[in-house]
């Protein structure tokens, strides 16, 4: 399947400091692909890279063929980007907003206007087209944001934490308009919501540093994940004296407390048996195999400490 | 060629005409405030400079002066407030559009506003006060206040792109824009600074915007020197724009 999306090599720097670094990536045609990192990790750099808003300080990317140092032009007429923040014209109304990206398009009234009347219907902004944004919710504005992204019908939509800030409704809705928009474009997705890639995405990408850490399906990734091992170990009483002692065992590779409840993750199968051996006699109110979520994969590979 | 900087153009239009009413209030104010103060309430002391009646004399100035502050204000207030606020120049800049586009868009803004704000003084002056003109000196009038808007609009897209923080834009007005028009004769006939002052006074862009117009509304004939000036500066500031506005967005 040829490729919308390549990256060759791209590095980003800003001094010595690289936000992106040697960064190479291809993306299917017609697929939902998703980014992930914590905050800092890249991802929006990434983007305006392949937005062409900011030059690679090493390397080339192309979308849809087009080279984002050598046909920009080209490449931003067949993208449609929805960036983290609305950035609707608040003087001008929601149809007005559409409108004026069709223009800046070059797309003529009767080209953009049917298709204006189309996404408004989509969005459910049909019977709020000659109201102002500010006057929107949260939810609605992003709705219009992706409507505006596709008036001019993208080959490629770049979404940069579209649910950001978004109540569960409004997230769910945009995900089902995400969903619609599979195999007739390419999509192209960072998130901070593990769930939100699990439920979109046919590829994700986990990185950080500016660097890829795991890729692949949703279901690849965790599957990988749950050949770590990981029990949940719930005590009686006082537990405090356990995360010592199974910090210190051999064939354990971390320990998490949460009160009285322990997530240890072992080296491998063969831990199981010593570890029941070591557990005998304490007072053990629950033990069970933790199914690895998306998120666990997330912070195993990018730790558990905030970002700024 | 240039279609993106005409949908800019045109969205700024639409958004002016908005509030078309309310924006010539305020800019109408000012000026007609500064004629009836000077105009009126210094006749009875300054009769006539250079042979022309006072009230006669600053007229030209006013109105000058207001298209060129609307085109920097426009301009610059534009410029800030979509990249910072709004981030709509982020919107455009994802599109098929070029730099040229969104500043020549920017340019086209100022300069309209200056033009429509300036001949609503002009109107208002001439129905308020005996200000009259020979008509015929018009249109190279309205060449000179077309450079100096276009000149002005350049300044406020400079400052608009360059500058982060709103207070700085008043503080620029405050330092800059305000002193140079002032110090080029809007009230006052050169002849009264010192002669070693003189010739760089001339220089200024501001007094070839404001001699000039002068010149051209009373007397149909802008000197040569101020007409270069004009040209010069206008292609210098645009040039300064375009240049700063591409660096700003490669930051």
């Amino acid at each position: 399947m040829p490729h919308a999306i390549t990256l060759n090599d791209i590095t980003k720097a800003y001094g010595d400091f690289k936000a992106v670094d040697r960064f190479s990536l291809e993306v299917e045609r017609g697929t939902v692909f998703g980014l992930l990192g914590p905050n800092g990790a890249g991802k929006t750099t990434l983007i305006k890279i392949l937005t062409t808003l900011m030059r690679p300080t090493l390397g080339d990317a192309f979308v849809e063929g087009f080279s984002v140092l050598a046909q920009g032009k080209a490449v931003r007429r067949v993208i449609g980007v929805v960036p983290q923040e609305n950035n609707l014209d608040r003087y001008l109304t929601a149809r007005e907003n559409l409108i004026l990206h069709g223009r800046l398009h070059g797309m003529s009234p009767s080209a953009y206007n049917p298709r204006i009347d189309e996404l408004l219907e989509l969005t459910g902004l049909a019977s709020r087209q000659r109201d102002f944004p500010d006057t929107f919710s949260g939810g609605m504005q992003r709705r219009l944001v992706v409507a505006r992204a596709l008036v001019h019908e993208p080959r490629v939509l770049f979404l940069d934490e579209p649910t950001t800030g978004l109540d569960p409704q409004s997230r769910r809705a945009l995900w089902e308009y995400i969903r619609g928009l599979r195999r007739k474009m390419t999509v192209f997705l960072t998130t901070h919501y593990m769930d939100e890639a699990d439920a979109l995405c046919d590829r994700i990408m986990i990185m950080d540093h500016g660097v890829s850490l795991a890729d692949g399906t949703a279901a690849q990734l965790k599957d990988a994940f749950s050949r770590a091992h990981v029990y949940e170990v719930e005590f009686r009483g006082d537990s405090a004296g356990h995360e010592a002692r199974l910090s210190a065992l051999p064939f354990v590779r971390s320990v998490v407390r949460n009160g009285t409840t322990f997530n240890i993750t072992l080296a491998g199968e063969d831990s199981i048996k010593p570890l029941m051996d070591h557990l005998v006699g304490a007072e053990i109110r629950r033990i069970c195999l933790k199914e690895p979520t998306l998120e666990d994969v997330f912070i195993s590979l990018t730790g558990e400490k905030v970002r700024e | 060629m240039f279609r993106g900087a005409f949908s800019i153009w045109g969205r700024d239009l639409l958004v002016l005409r908005r509030s078309i009413l309310s924006e010539l209030i305020s800019v109408v104010a000012y000026p007609l405030t500064l004629y009836l103060a000077f105009g009126f309430g210094l006749r009875g002391y300054i009769t006539d400079v250079e042979g022309v009646p006072y009230s006669l004399f600053i007229a030209p100035g006013l109105i000058s002066m207001t298209a060129v502050n609307a085109a920097f204000d426009e301009s610059a207030w534009s410029m800030w407030f979509h990249r910072r606020v709004q981030r709509t120049i982020e919107e455009y800049r994802v599109t098929p559009v070029t730099v040229y586009d969104i500043v020549i868009g920017k340019i086209f803004s100022g300069f309209s506003q200056g033009a429509i704000k300036g001949a609503v003084v002009f109107l208002v002056i001439m129905l308020l006060t005996p200000f009259r003109i020979d008509y015929s000196h018009l249109p190279i009038y309205l060449l000179c206040i077309a450079i100096s808007s276009m000149t002005f609009s350049c300044v406020g897209t400079i400052c608009g792109t360059v500058i982060d923080k709103p207070e700085n834009i008043g503080r620029m007005q405050s330092v800059v824009i305000v002193p140079l028009i002032f110090m080029a004769g809007i009230f006052f006939p050169l002849s009264s600074y010192p002669p070693a002052v003189l010739p760089f006074i001339k220089l200024l862009p501001t007094t070839a915007i404001f001699e000039g117009s002068r010149d051209a509304l009373l007397s149909g004939f802008v000197p040569g020197y101020y007409l270069v000036n004009l040209v010069l500066s206008a292609a210098l500031c645009f040039a300064i724009a375009v240049f700063t506005f591409n660096r700003k967005m490669a930051e």
